[in-house]
């Protein structure tokens, strides 16, 4: 029996499909979600969410947010998500670079706490989808 | 005769301003429909975080997590969303009409000049004013929701309440006031945002299995944490989208009471350019007649 596995960020549905099992970066390190899981809400980190349906294995990847497990159903609310696999890799590695930088020179320049921590976000979002871009090659 | 073109300067002005009018018109429309489009983008997310804590609500009779519990009041915290600008009809009024009825003792942050301006003219207590952009992110409101957050944390407000202008259709916004903090009766919160959006969709049917939460307190924090900025993100989105039909219906009757103007001044231009001619015509034959 497939899980019905949905990602929604405040833009859109991402994703709503019935999946195998998708394995999610949670801030108390991977979890791997089957059906039957035990109910389970808990904080994700920005990572890459390894998505496995019968006909293809994708992965994305998502900002910070909840994940939710019940019953058959997983939902993951998330500030932002994304499919990399269509995406250059070289404008990634400029995108990371750049949060990199910006974030350094936050830092330096005394910013505001709640803008480094932003910043400390966008970097590790950029980075996530470095990581998810590498990983569906 | 001066009178002729005392009334084609009148004519003159008031094409323009109708020209001016139609243009915001214009604008207002084009606004107002991507104002609704992100608004209506954001209400599944709004739904499922809905549900989410719905969830844990089921499960935990004894939520001990301070935004879950209920304070003696002794200020309310209201958060009002207005418009920077003018021009769009009764929408501010309506909305201060709904602040007026509130009692002296609550403290006011705003958005918005208008309501910024009304709140000390009627000297209420005003912690702070903010403004948004048109479309907003999420990062733009970031401020209000933490300020909010801290002053109820501080213990300077006891509620966290939003007083904005639901967007019913494009004739029709009302002044609404909603209370998302102290999150202490969840079931009716969730009915309510079910019956906001007229979702049909009922929530995921919940057994009532144990669920697994780690460092359930911090979890809990920052889903409440979530659900306000998120609410409060989704109450200005709807705020703007009524301004902006607000305004293109305001701007839509002033273009057409400025054509029916357009319309009686020709006349009388007409009229008065007649009789003119005619006193001209009269005077000419009384001329040739007296020779």
């Amino acid at each position: 029996m497939p899980i019905i596995l949905e990602i929604v960020t405040p833009d859109s549905v991402v994703f709503s499909e019935e999946v195998e099992h998708v394995v999610v970066p949670t801030v108390n390190g991977k979890i791997d979600l089957l059906q039957r899981h035990i109910p389970i809400i808990d904080r994700i980190m920005p990572g890459d969410i390894k998505i496995k349906s019968k006909k293809e294995e994708k992965i994305l990847a998502v900002g910070s947010g909840f994940v939710e497990s019940y019953g058959n159903k997983v939902s993951i609310i998330t500030d932002q998500a994304m499919d990399v696999s269509n995406e250059d890799e070289q404008v990634i590695d400029e995108a990371v670079a750049r949060a990199k930088a910006s974030l350094e020179e936050g830092k330096k320049s005394n910013m505001d706490q709640a803008q480094i921590e932003l910043l400390e976000a966008a970097a590790r979002f950029e980075m996530a989808k470095k990581i998810a871009r590498k990983k569906s090659g | 005769m001066a009178n002729t073109r005392d009334i084609r300067i009148r004519i003159k002005g008031v094409k323009n301003t109708r020209q001016i009018t139609r243009a915001m018109q214009m604008v207002a429309t084009s606004k107002m429909k991507k104002a609704q489009d992100s608004a209506r983008s954001g209400r599944p997310y709004a739904m499922l975080l809905a549900d989410i804590i719905g969830t844990i609500a089921d499960e935990f009779e004894e939520v001990t997590q301070s935004y879950f519990i209920e304070r003696p009041v002794k200020h309310r915290g209201i958060l009002v969303v207005s418009t920077d600008k003018g021009l769009c009809g009764g929408l501010n009024g309506n909305l201060f009409r709904e602040l007026s009825k509130i009692d002296k003792s609550a403290k006011f942050v705003s958005i918005g000049k208008r309501a910024s301006q009304y709140l000390s003219r009627t000297r209420r207590d005003l912690l702070a004013d903010f403004s948004v952009p048109d479309k907003p992110s999420f990062a733009d409101i970031r401020n209000i929701v933490e300020f909010m957050l801290r002053s109820y944390d501080e213990g300077r407000i006891d509620t966290i309440e939003v007083v904005y202008t639901s967007f019913i259709n494009t004739l029709r916004q009302e002044p609404e006031l909603i209370r998302l903090f102290p999150l202490n009766d969840l079931d009716s919160m969730v009915e309510k945002l079910h019956s906001r959006f007229q979702s049909d969709s009922s929530p995921y049917p919940k057994d009532n299995r144990e669920i697994l939460i780690e460092n359930k307190d911090v979890v809990l924090a920052e889903l409440a944490t979530l659900y306000l900025k998120q609410e409060i993100f989704q109450l200005i989105l709807e705020s703007q989208a009524s301004e902006h039909s607000a305004r293109m219906v305001a701007m839509k009757s002033a273009t057409d009471n400025a054509g029916s103007l357009i319309d009686d001044l020709t006349l009388q231009y007409n009229r008065a350019r007649q009789a003119a001619i005619t006193q001209e015509i009269l005077e000419i034959s009384a001329a040739s007649f007296s020779q």
